[in-house]
């Protein structure tokens, strides 16, 4: 089933929650809203599932138009982040309820509960409460309560935020693999941007109320659309500037560090912008069109990598990770060095 | 340094940690005397003969007697009654209270709140004065339709209900105020999204989550009903179990009748315990409280919903206040007899109960602050103990402390006068002759507002808080008086102050208990109705219900309107 929002937009009082979003969401698609808190993501998942009324605009399942109708009439399934278990109801009363209002046979009920926790793996479990089950099965009783009914649309509200780091992984995969197999559209509302990254076929960052960019995982890392995206996906080094001019597909960058050699964007020359590279695509001592001296600061090891604080000329901090730890010796802070970053790593982005 | 400080004063440490020890002792030695004791020998009197021997015997001719039988079915009756009436009552008005917006909501909200403080005695008073055969309404019927004989809305098992009923609905509707603030909006989002709407959501999902709550309510409706015997007996109904009781006991002079009474008391405390054990097992599988930060927002209603609401909510206050009008009225009014309302007006009868015998108030007063400080004393260290150690014995006091709340002051003043009527050593009288009896059988009755007051208000200060203190070097009591105490005064204050009002109003173990000199308002009330001067029962009747206001508004001010913890 497709979704297509059109200028969606929702007020509270005097802060705009969700400001004329326009979106359209592919059948069987896996999208992710992501933002920080407050940046109106769950209100757009309210909206789509009818907890909340759109101000303006409208909201489409497939050919029809749902804005207006209450939750029921939309033929959704909602993980609530909390799971919104009903405490005083078996794993049995919770997945079979909706079934039981819809005046089910008895023998259909018992055949699409059975299928629905053979689904999430949790046969067995049907006299349990609530109460009796671990985070992550209470989680899985969530989703076969929301699936039992064979929506059109799953939505799924900060899913894995209340299980623990190692469980989160796990039931992340199990998520995922579930909502191929059933080929069911998928909207997916989190905060963390690695969990974003590994499971979406595409993502859509917000921030007060706006949708910033709409990208597939790999885009969005790689071509963050400003600097806010750019920031909140993964970690960047940030570098004000003033565009010279272009050169082919490059950039001439104007910058307290000197002159930056960076991928060409759209911005004119003699615009402000911000140079915008990861940590991972800045080197010690290196190769790379752009170098700046620099004294270590700071060295935090992370295991897999290690990152240090670079204190250049400039009195700008520069991070830079070295990826094979194993090999490197760690050097001391204080200790002069020079940085090196390629062109093509470079961003030219507005600044906000 | 520090080392050598704790070597060089071995003596104090003993001491330090000896004297803990012994409050507990003493809290435990207070409590069985002055709880277990009693109730242990009721139990044991009901089950023996005059010479001691054990025996059914006193439970056959229990059994066996006609009339109790007629009495224990019609005290089952009212009190399943009164929870069913109480009920439908309670769950309308909390789910208007808390889930609709309507004009003048926030003034229902307070109004709910104050018959449950109110006087019981007064609110009985005050209907036979509107509602009673030469009442108000019975004379304007006369007066405009010619109604040849009044209409009997009072007098008789009916009228008790009547009563009981709108004295006692704010039992649930707190309790029940209190359980749906506390379901999660998404469990009924999440009904919402698969398709379960209006009166199927509210019954299979939204009512039974508030069960917990209700129930506690619920069965204090029903304990309070089945052993309430001054309403009946105001209202001449003598065939229940607690006027019996009452009756059987003050007459003094047949043994047997005096042993049937023990026996009905004991009845009521097996009830009770059985009722009570059976709630808390029901609770404790089913506690659904979900630490929600959101509420399910309130849904206004539209001009003709609203103006149904502000008719029902109007209605069942105005019969709740009518006890109030009718006693306000009587208390000044001078010849009101076949009028509607008095003819002259004076202040003779607050000047004879105020100034001419100031007796009742000065006790009154009294007898409660001597209870609350008890209760504080006692109270405070017992909350203490239950939020904030294991120490053996823990889950008994909280048991005992429950308890408490559910044993009728019916039997706790038939205990009483049973078990401490024997001689003091040394001071050759028994307890029974000294007035302190009073302020004690007060402060038990009432030490679980205290406890839950403070208690509840210890839970809300993390245990870090008073870590961080130590660790910055606040000892013990320092650390008590600088960090928890600062945090929990509110609370322990407006549990003693509902110690306190409901210690002014309490009726049925003082009128046991009481002796010629030591009558309380309450007392007074009673034996004034009883003896036909009702004018000076309902002047003292306003004077408890103008320091019952007073407290609401005050427990109101310090507490919010969050009540509900006090009776789960």
């Amino acid at each position: 089933m497709k979704i297509a929002l059109r200028e969606v937009t929702k007020r509270f009082a005097s802060t705009t929650a969700v400001d004329r979003v326009s979106l359209d969401i592919g059948d069987g698609e896996l999208f992710t809203l992501l933002g920080p808190s407050g940046c109106g993501k769950t209100t757009l998942l309210r909206l789509l599932a009818g907890f909340v009324a759109v101000d303006d605009g409208e909201i489409r399942f497939g050919n029809r138009r749902v804005d207006g109708l209450p939750p029921h009439a939309r033929n959704i399934g909602m993980v609530f982040q909390n799971y919104a278990l009903w405490p005083h109801m078996t794993v049995r009363g919770n997945v079979t309820y909706g079934l039981r209002l819809r005046k089910l046979s008895a023998a259909e009920i018992g055949r699409r509960m059975a299928a629905g926790l053979a689904r999430v793996n949790l046969t067995g479990l049907e006299d349990r409460y609530p109460g009796q089950l671990s985070g992550g099965q209470q989680q899985r009783v969530a989703l076969a309560r929301a699936l039992v009914l064979n929506p059109d649309i799953l939505l799924l509200d900060e899913p894995l935020s209340n299980l623990d780091a190692k469980i989160r992984v796990q039931v992340r995969g199990e998520i995922r693999a579930l909502q191929r197999d059933l080929a069911i559209t998928t909207i997916y509302v989190t905060h963390d941007q690695e969990e974003a990254l590994s499971l979406s076929d595409r993502v859509a960052v917000m921030r007060e109320g706006r949708v910033q960019q709409v990208a597939t995982p790999k885009t969005l890392y790689e071509r963050p659309a400003n600097r806010f995206v750019a920031d909140f996906v993964g970690t960047n080094n940030f570098i004000p500037g003033v565009v010279k001019e272009h050169a082919d597909d490059y950039a001439l960058v104007e910058t307290p560090l000197g002159r930056i050699c960076a991928r060409r964007g759209d911005r004119a020359a003699g615009a402000a912008c911000v140079l915008a590279v990861r940590p991972e695509n800045v080197t010690l001592n290196g190769g790379g069109e752009n170098r700046v001296e620099g004294r270590i600061r700071l060295a935090a090891y992370l295991g897999s990598t290690l990152r240090y604080d670079v204190e250049t000329a400039a009195g700008l901090v520069l991070k830079v990770d070295v990826g094979d730890s194993w090999q490197h010796e760690l050097l001391p802070a204080g200790h002069g060095v020079h940085v090196t970053f390629p062109a093509s790593a470079t961003l030219v982005l507005a600044e906000d | 340094m520090t080392d050598a400080v704790v070597a060089a004063s071995p003596g104090r440490r003993i001491s330090a940690s000896a004297l803990p020890a012994l409050g507990v002792a003493l809290i435990w030695a207070f409590l069985a005397i002055f709880l277990v004791y009693p109730l242990l020998r009721v139990f044991y009197d009901a089950f023996s003969d005059d010479t001691g021997r054990l025996t059914l015997q006193n439970f056959v001719a229990f059994a066996a007697d006609g009339f109790y039988q007629r009495s224990l079915w019609n005290s089952l009756v009212l009190g399943f009654g009164t929870v069913a009436a109480t009920s439908v009552l309670g769950f309308a008005i909390a789910l208007l209270l808390v889930r609709c917006d309507f004009p003048g909501r926030n003034l229902f909200g307070y109004l709910t709140l104050i018959p449950i403080v109110s006087p019981p005695l007064v609110g009985v008073l005050g209907f036979t004065f509107i509602m009673g055969k030469a009442g108000t309404v019975n004379v304007l019927l006369e007066d405009w339709f010619g109604l040849a004989q009044p209409i009997n809305f009072v007098y008789g098992l009916h009228g008790v209900l009547l009563v009981e009923t709108f004295h006692l609905f704010p039992m649930i509707t707190l309790n029940v105020v209190d359980a749906l603030g506390r379901i999660d909006p998404s469990l009924e989002e999440a009904a919402a999204s698969v398709g379960a709407r209006g009166w199927r959501r509210l019954s299979t999902i939204t009512l039974p989550l508030t069960t917990p709550g209700y129930v506690a309510g619920a069965l204090l409706v029903f304990i309070w009903t089945f052993s309430d015997f001054a309403t009946p007996l105001v209202l001449g109904v003598h065939d229940l179990l607690a006027s019996q009781a009452y009756l059987n006991i003050v007459q003094f002079v047949d043994r047997r009748l005096f042993r049937m009474g023990l026996v009905i008391s004991a009845l009521m405390v097996a009830l009770a315990i059985v009722f009570l054990v059976a709630a808390r097992r029901y609770v404790a599988i089913k506690d659904y409280s979900s630490l929600s930060y959101s509420r399910v927002p309130r849904r206004r209603l539209r001009p003709l919903a609203a103006a149904g609401a502000l008719t029902f909510l109007s209605g069942v206050m105005l019969l709740s206040f009518v006890p109030y009008l009718g006693v306000a009225l009587a208390s000044v009014g001078k010849g009101w007899s076949m009028t509607p309302f008095p003819l002259h007006y004076t202040s003779l009868f607050f000047e004879r109960v105020i100034v001419e015998t100031p007796k009742y108030i000065v006790n009154s007063f009294l007898y409660s602050a001597l209870a609350v400080v008890l209760c504080i004393v006692i109270g405070v260290p017992i909350a203490w103990i239950l939020a904030r150690t294991r120490l053996p014995g823990r889950d008994m006091l909280d048991g005992v402390n429950t308890l408490i709340l559910a044993v009728p002051g019916t039997a706790i003043g038939i205990a009483y006068i049973r078990a401490f009527h024997v001689e003091l050593p040394w001071l050759m009288t028994p307890l029974t002759s000294l007035w302190i009896i009073l302020p004690i059988v007060l402060a038990v009755r009432r030490l679980p507002y205290t406890v839950r007051g403070s208690y509840a208000s210890l839970l809300v200060v993390h245990r870090s808080m008073e870590e961080a203190a130590a660790s910055v070097g606040a000892r013990g009591l320092r650390s008590f008086g600088d960090v928890t105490l600062p945090l929990i005064w509110r609370g322990v204050l407006v549990g003693s102050l509902f110690s306190f009002v409901t210690s002014l109003q309490e009726a049925s173990a003082v009128l046991f208990l009481s002796l010629g000199g030591w009558e309380t308002i309450p007392v007074g009330i009673f034996s004034f109705y009883i003896a036909g001067s009702a004018n000076e029962a309902a002047a003292l009747g306003v004077i408890l219900i103008a320091v019952a206001v007073a407290s609401v508004l005050a427990i109101n001010r310090i507490a919010g309107t969050r009540m509900g913890g006090m009776f789960g």
